[in-house]
């Protein structure tokens, strides 16, 4: 098996999941169900963390491909281009799905409070345009091997030209633009990551059973803080990546730092953004946490550990790939 | 007698050669994880205490939070471990460095001002927590303005640094 499987393996779940997640959200706002509501936001939430590593295993397709007789490199590079608008969209339409999950976790549910009514039209439009960008990237990508779907006009994609304009344009503004741009972006990393320890350490803390002497529900209140920390890391390092691909795309600590992530952001968002967490938001001063809650948090915070020095020896093994 | 030459001598011990030059995942990866792990836990716990100040999350009680400053000083001091271990690595990188200095003072001024407001918001529990909060609130401010300030300069001092080594 080498890499390019990977991306094989990896690429259709973002379509045809954003495709179901985009139906049940359908089906759960029909049915004004809460349970539905709550599994398509979370699998636009997970969905969403999957692209990511699709999105890099494209760049080791691409490198494992090179030289192989009768491969278009313009469809190659229209698919990749539309990937990104893709992905950039996926990762809109997870955050903002994240963010009305998040509500539901809460041990109080308030009745459609001001999250929700703004959430579930914001969500429904995000979604809508993400699957449609999907598909165009689904085709674009299966016409690079299989000539029969052709139909001659993939190259002259709009997506694919809006794309392509985007891509050289960040790798300019991150790696040319200015020398103070690539720190710049590392620091505020660094200030996901703190963000990260505080809002998902403290909740983490409280649920090993080594802060009793704190109420669950006010700490979960923090969580908002993580998520957005969590996303500003997601920002930071898309921006690297695209400026400096090659830097990362055949690196296998990169991977693993993003199998790690994945799932830390599972587990965040499976146990501590859904209706899952309510039994736990009830736990008061005093009040020692249930076996699971012991797990999952001790789980969480060995992920986030992985994370972080995964992350620290990204340049150890630059190309060890290759 | 020249500073330059000191520090030629502690880049030249074994300690600092294995450190810079070995190949090894247990040297300069490792102390590196270490002090990413550390930041996390000084800055992440500090910042926990100050935004609660601040008025975030308003019906998590105050006073428990002074269990959060055990993992400010654990983080401190792993800091203060590793720090060293990478300035024996390269102490010309570093203190040749003004970028470095101010970081050092970051820091400093970031635990102080925890640690004053420690005395002011986590000492007498007679008093309500709306007024633990006022009294404490500008050092929360200013904490968080010093560790963003710490943590910037740290990241930038890849960046700054005029020599490598004094060989």
């Amino acid at each position: 098996m080498n890499l390019a499987h990977i991306h094989l393996l990896l690429n259709h779940w973002p379509i045809i999941g954003s495709f179901i997640g985009l139906a049940l959200f359908l089906v759960a706002l029909v049915a004004n169900s809460d349970d539905l509501r709550q599994t398509s936001l979370a699998l636009f939430a997970l969905i969403a963390l999957l692209s990511i590593p699709t999105y890099m295993s494209g760049n080791v397709a691409q490198e494992v491909l090179k030289g192989t007789a009768g491969l278009s490199n313009a469809l190659i590079q229209t698919h990749e281009n539309t990937a990104l608008l893709a992905l950039v969209f996926m990762e809109i339409t997870g955050a903002v799905a994240l963010l009305g999950l998040w509500q539901f976790s809460r041990m109080s549910r308030p009745a459609p409070g001001a999250v929700a009514r703004w959430n579930s039209p914001a969500v429904l439009v995000l979604s809508i345009v993400t699957v449609g960008l999907m598909s165009i990237t689904g085709n674009t990508g299966g016409a690079i091997r299989h000539p029969e779907i052709l139909s001659g006009q993939e190259t002259t994609s709009i997506v694919g030209t809006i794309g392509g304009k985007i891509v050289p344009a960040t790798s300019y503004f991150v790696t040319e633009y200015s020398r103070w741009v690539w720190p710049t972006l590392e620091t505020l990393h660094f200030f996901g990551l703190i963000l990260i320890a505080a809002a998902i350490g403290g909740l983490n803390l409280r649920l090993l059973g080594f802060w009793n002497e704190v109420p669950v529900a006010p700490l979960h209140r923090l969580l908002p803080w993580g998520i957005a920390g969590f996303a500003l890391n997601i920002v930071t390092g898309m921006l690297f990546f695209v400026g400096m691909p090659y830097f990362y795309a055949l690196n296998l600590t990169v991977y693993l730092k993003m199998l790690a992530m994945l799932l830390a952001g599972t587990t965040l968002l499976l146990f501590y953004c859904t209706g899952a967490f309510r039994a736990w938001a009830r736990l008061g001063p005093g009040e020692d946490p249930p076996a699971l809650a012991k797990f999952v948090a001790a789980s969480s915070l060995i992920l986030w550990l992985a994370v972080i020095v995964l992350g620290r020896y990204i340049p150890l093994t630059q190309d060890n790939l290759r | 007698m020249d500073p330059l030459l000191l520090l030629k001598d502690i880049e030249q011990t074994s300690l600092s050669l294995w450190i810079r030059e070995s190949d090894s995942f247990y040297s300069f990866w490792l102390i590196l994880s270490f002090h990413a792990i550390g930041m996390g836990l000084l800055v992440g716990a500090s910042v926990l205490i100050d935004l609660r100040i601040l008025g975030l999350a308003p019906d998590l009680p105050l006073a428990p939070l002074k269990k959060l400053y055990r993992f400010i000083w654990v983080g401190f001091w792993i800091q203060v471990v590793s720090g060293i271990l990478l300035l024996i690595a390269y102490p010309t990188k570093s203190l040749t460095n003004p970028d470095f200095y101010l970081k050092l003072t970051m820091v400093a001024l970031g635990v102080a001002f925890m640690q004053m407001l420690k005395n002011r918001v986590f000492r007498d529990s007679s008093l309500s927590e709306t007024v633990l909060m006022a009294k404490g609130r500008v050092f929360a401010i200013w904490s968080l303005i010093f560790w963003a300030g710490a943590v910037t300069a740290g990241r930038l001092l890849a960046y700054t640094y005029t020599t490598l080594t004094a060989a």
